[in-house]
């Protein structure tokens, strides 16, 4: 018969010895995306209540708002602001050989894994308010329509740029998806 | 996907020359927009009262110069349109130009093309003019459509789409065994042909379709919208006056009779419907692709690459449950489950009974219909069924002392709950999962049934939803996120969903199929 050595192998995979996604350890997002949250959830309902607050002083406007208006923005800001904190310290991520976690949510909590074979596209979104934290978003586009489409918050500048490139080189080597190899060492910035 | 290409790069491939639209093209396009105008002005003509109004301000005759002010419109933006459409084949992808103001160029490779489509209205047949279109996974639309050009220039675009030497003959009825028989598929070389639908299994599939209920619905909104203006109509005439001397439940068995005959119309019109829109519907395996032809007015056949097929979803209604009817839908990166005017195409497989089933695994290979489905956490009853007895009991209780009712009086609204109860026992009992080798069937439903299947080298994505009870009780919802939308399994045993992730992320990291 062919004595040759056959490259074909086929040999089966056991279930229980596949890596679990579980056991990744999961990078904090940093200090400052706290603070940014903060900050906006203030500005934004902090504004409000200072709107409702004031109007009863406006010269030249008979304008008499009841109270409850800004007691609620309150309550909704107090809430917000406990929810950004619970959130802040729920919200994580990690870089696997081959995919990218991502962990969000308080009340309902989420874990998203997904394979850089599956990345079409990855670019970095910031506001201004964002770049006054100097925090930055990362955006995976897949094939999966909207939906699908991962947005990985949390990260600083530099710490999202250095996903970004690495995210890139991941797709562009992708011909090979077993033996792909992280060349490049991603930080995940300061604690929260 | 489309590509903008650069003018001056357009001009230096002269070799192969610029193609224009039959003329007969400018009915099609004439007809498609007026369709598309109506579609997207209709909800808001009659939803809004803006229709009313117009009837209020405009008489008969001021309408019908408006529409045909409206027409005239149309049929000259329509014919600078197709004096402007140009398209050419090249070796290997298809360029148009086209727009009424703004000009556009679009260059698509035929490696991109997931799905063609030859379609041949009636009014196009005797000039041996087709149209042609070609869907890629980008977007919502079909991404080429070209109406009114020649049979053989379609066919031969085609061919070479799907990489194939030469033209191939359509598939004749006599190489078909219609799925009635259930006789073994014959072979030639023109492809193997799977299944034929008859006309009264075309007919089953209608009625047995959710097309009737969405029918019913625009039917009732739009008379719902203009219902004043008719009764006020009806009393001008006098109408209103032979009802009064008439008894009440005379009046009630009427009503529910012309209910019934609206119902049994619609169902007609549907099973009709149904008809034209499949017929003589014939589902061929050609190798690397699959074809289906049907069609009564407008005979389509669609063609698939096997390669771009992401998953099958295997559907019974409700209705199709009692006359035994299932359908199939062939999935593809961003296409749709059920056909809507102006998206995608959907590539239906109509009118299959359980013997059919078996279809699945000719149309993807190892895809076999599986004998049981393994059920979700029971305590995805148990929530649903404590939360809302919980507050319906509430809600009772309240108004019971609102309103110094009795129980008797509560046994409507506790019957109401126990239909309830009994729906989530249902909704339940349908979800089920079952993982054949590298293939996961996901099914739910309530009263019809929705089975999806694909293989896991498909998954772009994994995702795992917990809320606060699931965190306590160890269970998990799995989202695998495919090219076609998300399937959920939902109240999985932690364990069980984990591990059905991790396989599904090994076998999608692992794959060798392109990116998408």
């Amino acid at each position: 018969m062919n004595e040759r050595a056959n490259p074909f192998s086929n040999r089966p995979v056991e279930i229980e010895a596949l890596p679990d996604f579980r056991d990744a350890e999961l990078n904090p997002v940093v200090a400052s995306y706290l603070r940014h949250k903060v900050a906006t959830t203030i500005g934004f309902w902090g504004l409000f209540i200072v709107v409702s607050l004031a109007a009863p002083f406006l010269p030249f406007v008979d304008f008499n708002l009841s109270k409850y208006p800004a007691a609620i923005a309150s309550v909704i800001m107090l809430l917000s602001l406990l929810h950004a904190r619970l959130d802040a310290r729920h919200r994580g991520w990690a870089l696997r050989e081959h995919d990218l976690i991502y962990q969000s949510g308080v009340i309902f909590r989420k874990q998203v894994i997904l394979p850089f074979a599956r990345i079409q596209h990855v670019e970095t979104l910031s506001g201004p308010v964002e770049r006054y934290f100097d925090i930055m978003r990362v955006k995976c586009f897949t094939a999966g329509g909207q939906s699908a489409d991962l947005v990985v918050e949390g990260l600083t500048t530099a710490g999202a740029g250095q996903v970004r490139r690495y995210l890139l080189e991941q797709i562009r080597d992708d011909e090979t998806p077993a033996e792909a190899d992280p060349s490049e060492k991603v930080t995940s910035g300061d604690d929260v | 996907m489309s590509e903008p290409v650069e003018s001056h790069r357009r001009e230096s491939t002269g070799s192969v020359e610029w193609h224009r639209l039959a003329p007969m093209a400018l009915v099609f396009l004439l007809l498609a927009g007026i369709q598309k105008f109506v579609r997207e002005n209709l909800f808001m003509f009659a939803g809004a009262g803006f229709g009313v109004a117009v009837f209020d301000f405009l008489d008969a005759w001021k309408l019908g110069l408006l529409v045909i002010a409206l027409l005239l419109m149309s049929l000259v933006g329509t014919m600078i349109f197709h004096r402007r459409f140009r398209f050419r084949i090249e070796d290997d992808a298809v360029r148009v130009r086209r727009g009424l103001l703004e000009k556009k160029e679009l260059r698509v490779r035929f490696a991109r093309v997931q799905s063609v489509q030859i379609g041949q209205p009636f009014y196009f047949k005797p000039f041996e003019l087709v149209r042609f279109t070609l869907e890629t996974p980008g977007g919502q639309e079909s991404e080429v459509e070209l109406p009114g050009i020649p049979r053989h220039l379609a066919e031969d675009m085609r061919d070479r789409i799907v990489g194939l030497q030469g033209t191939f003959a359509p598939v004749a009825d006599s190489e078909v065994e219609s799925g009635e028989e259930g006789s073994e598929p014959d072979r030639s070389h023109a492809g193997i042909g799977l299944y034929k639908a008859s006309t009264r299994r075309l007919f089953r599939h209608g009625l047995s379709s959710n097309q009737i209920w969405l029918l019913a619905g625009i039917a009732a909104w739009f008379f719902g919208s203009f219902s004043e203006r008719i009764g006020e109509w009806a009393d001008s005439q006098g109408w209103f006056r032979y009802l009064d001397p008439i008894p009440y439940e005379f009046l009630l068995l009427a009503f529910v009779a012309i209910a019934i005959t609206v119902l049994g119309t619609l169902l007609l019109l549907s099973g009709v419907l149904s008809i034209i829109r499949f017929h003589g519907f014939v589902l061929s395996d050609r190798g690397d692709r699959l074809v289906g032809i049907g069609g009564l007015l407008d005979q389509r056949e669609q063609t698939v690459k096997r390669e771009k097929i992401t998953g099958l979803t295997v559907k019974q209604s409700a209705l199709g449950r009692l006359l035994n009817c299932w359908h199939i839908v062939v999935r593809q990166t961003s296409s749709a489950e059920e056909e809507m005017p102006g998206r995608k195409k959907a590539f239906i497989v109509p009118g299959l009974d359980n013997q059919d089933l078996a279809l699945t695994e000719q149309i993807v290979s190892g895809c076999r219909f599986p004998d049981g489905f393994q059920r979700v956490d029971s305590r995805f009853r148990r929530v649903f069924c404590v939360r809302i007895t919980t507050i319906a009991l509430v809600l009772i209780g309240v108004w019971m002392h609102l309103s110094g009712n009795g129980l008797l009086e509560a046994l409507v609204p506790l019957s109401l709950l126990g239909l309830v109860l009994g729906a989530v026992h249902l909704r339940w009992s349908q979800w089920g999962w079952t993982l054949n080798g590298r293939q996961l069937w996901v099914r739910q439903g309530f009263l019809g049934r929705h089975q999806d299947v694909f293989d896991l080298d498909r998954v772009q994505q994994v995702q795992l939803r917990r809320s606060r009870y699931q965190r306590k009780h160890d269970l998990a919802n799995l989202v695998l996120v495919l090219p076609q939308g998300p399937v959920t399994v939902p109240y999985l045993p932690l364990e069980d969903a984990a591990e059905l992730a991790n396989q599904a992320l090994y076998t999608a990291e692992t794959s060798t199929l392109h990116r998408i």
